[in-house]
């Protein structure tokens, strides 16, 4: 008695569990395919999601690339007075490329959206952009920043920054949307000098103060720095 | 003949039973929502970017990944190549790479197929410098000098009373800008560019022409670090 019990209290947890994923199923099929236009804009969201996964990966690869090769490098380096000689020579100039991690003392910037409001001169004001992350980038490095990096992405002396509304776009990375952490290593009194004056960055301030965007600094005793994760080919530069 | 009794469920079985079939409902709802929800923690990060916005990253990504693969394949070849070369072959490689991060930081002069940009204003900021030298490095440019002064990220283009530096040199309009990379590219970038600066009341003359030789002689001197460790 008490067994078919607990096998009809299961049936109906069954029929019950298949029911609700039948339900969900088709509230997201009304909700999600009513037009065309939907499904092809559901198509569009897919292909980046696609290619945003493939662009992790190729991310990932290339660093444990780098990191075999430094290995190899080093190994060769054991054998070799002039390989050795060769190889601080390039540790350097990865360093200062950006392609090795860093440490030292620096500033965290801490950029948020505000709050919505009506744009300026057709721009998204309350959104932090692309142009925004630039700004900041070049202040620092002008004020004696050695090695910045943006939302853990590392900046090389090629690097630019791309995006439209509120996407940051760096290198060939997947598109940053705010919060954004902006990390430098370098001078850390100027740095933090330069991002408090209220003259420097006009058109951040002023929509601080219009969208209540928020621009945070934080003087760090040592900020690690990610090494460059992408790639940096100069296929069309020769040396004389 | 009586008939059979009817059967009742008894007062104390009510309770225990409106428990199970809460306990079964609570399931179903929490099934949907997680179904639901999970869908739309996926696509919560684009939903909003309009179809051209995307189709724009679409293109942007493929590029990118199309970047990312090549250097990938090369790095691949290197490490095949240390692999089996012993250290000769290490020196060859760390020579070729020296060159290489020598001209990526313009530590030495470079040619190549490229652009020069003429921009001939009075008024232009350094900001509105930074946001052309931003424009050309997003349309892959290799290197880039304006008026013999060599630029990169990290190179300091700053306002002063005088007028735009860069690295602490005055910049004098008409700023010349020697551009290296893609020229389809960075033709492109530059005709955007140029007729943007046109209706710019500042801007008196904006123009660029492809050039197969570029020559970009200017070097920046590299600064050792004074806080950054590896």
């Amino acid at each position: 008695m008490a067994r078919n019990r607990l096998l009809g209290i299961l049936v109906v947890a069954a029929v019950a569990l298949a029911t609700g994923f039948l339900v969900a199923g088709q509230v997201r099929a009304q909700l999600l395919t009513p037009s065309n236009q939907v499904a092809r804009y559901q198509a569009l969201v897919r292909s980046v999601q696609d290619l945003e996964k493939a662009n992790a990966s190729s991310r990932a690869k290339i660093a444990s690339l780098r990191s075999d090769i430094d290995g190899l490098e080093g190994a060769a380096a054991q054998q070799s007075a002039t390989t050795r000689a060769l190889q601080n020579e390039v540790a350097d100039l990865r360093a200062h490329s950006g392609l090795t991690t860093i440490h030292g003392p620096g500033v965290l910037v801490d950029l948020r959206n505000g709050t919505p409001g009506p744009d300026v001169n057709g721009q998204i004001g309350y959104l932090i952009n692309y142009q925004d992350m630039q700004d900041v980038v070049n202040l620092l490095f002008a004020s004696g920043g050695e090695g910045v990096s943006v939302g853990g992405r590392r900046i090389t002396p090629l690097s630019s920054f791309s995006g439209s509304a509120g996407q940051i776009v760096i290198d060939q990375g997947p598109p940053l949307t705010a919060p954004v952490r902006v990390l430098a290593v370098g001078d850390r009194n100027r740095m933090f000098a330069a991002l408090e004056d209220p003259s420097a960055l006009p058109d951040l301030r002023d929509r601080e103060v219009r969208f209540q965007i928020s621009l945070a600094v934080t003087g760090v005793p040592d900020v690690k720095l990610p090494a460059y994760d992408s790639s940096l080919q100069i296929p069309h530069v020769s040396t004389p | 003949m009586s008939a059979p009794p009817r059967r009742v469920s008894s007062p104390r079985r009510r309770p225990k039973r409106a428990l199970e079939i809460w306990l079964i409902a609570l399931l179903v709802a929490l099934v949907a929502t997680v179904q639901i929800r999970s869908q739309a923690e996926v696509e919560r990060s684009l939903v909003g970017t309009d179809t051209t916005t995307l189709a724009f990253l679409i293109d942007d990504l493929h590029r990118a990944n199309d970047a990312l693969s090549a250097e990938a394949a090369d790095l691949a070849q290197r490490k095949a190549a240390l692999q089996t070369g012993g250290s000769s072959a290490a020196d060859q490689e760390l020579s070729a790479e020296a060159n290489r991060l020598r001209a990526i930081e313009g530590l030495v002069p470079v040619h190549g197929p490229g652009i020069v940009v003429i921009v001939d204003a009075s008024g232009l900021q350094a900001l509105d410098l930074q946001d052309a030298i931003n424009n050309l490095a997003a349309a892959g440019a290799e290197a880039i000098a304006v008026n013999d002064h060599r630029v990169a990220m990290g190179v300091a283009v700053v306002q002063t009373p005088n007028g735009v530096s860069i690295d602490g040199a005055l910049v004098l309009p008409p700023w010349t800008i020697s551009v290296i990379g893609d020229t389809n590219r960075l033709a492109e970038a530059a005709d955007l560019m140029t007729q943007q600066m046109h209706s710019d009341r500042r801007v008196r003359q904006a123009t660029y022409r492809v050039e197969a030789d570029v020559v970009i002689t200017s070097i920046i001197t590299q600064r050792p670090f004074v806080y950054a460790n590896p």
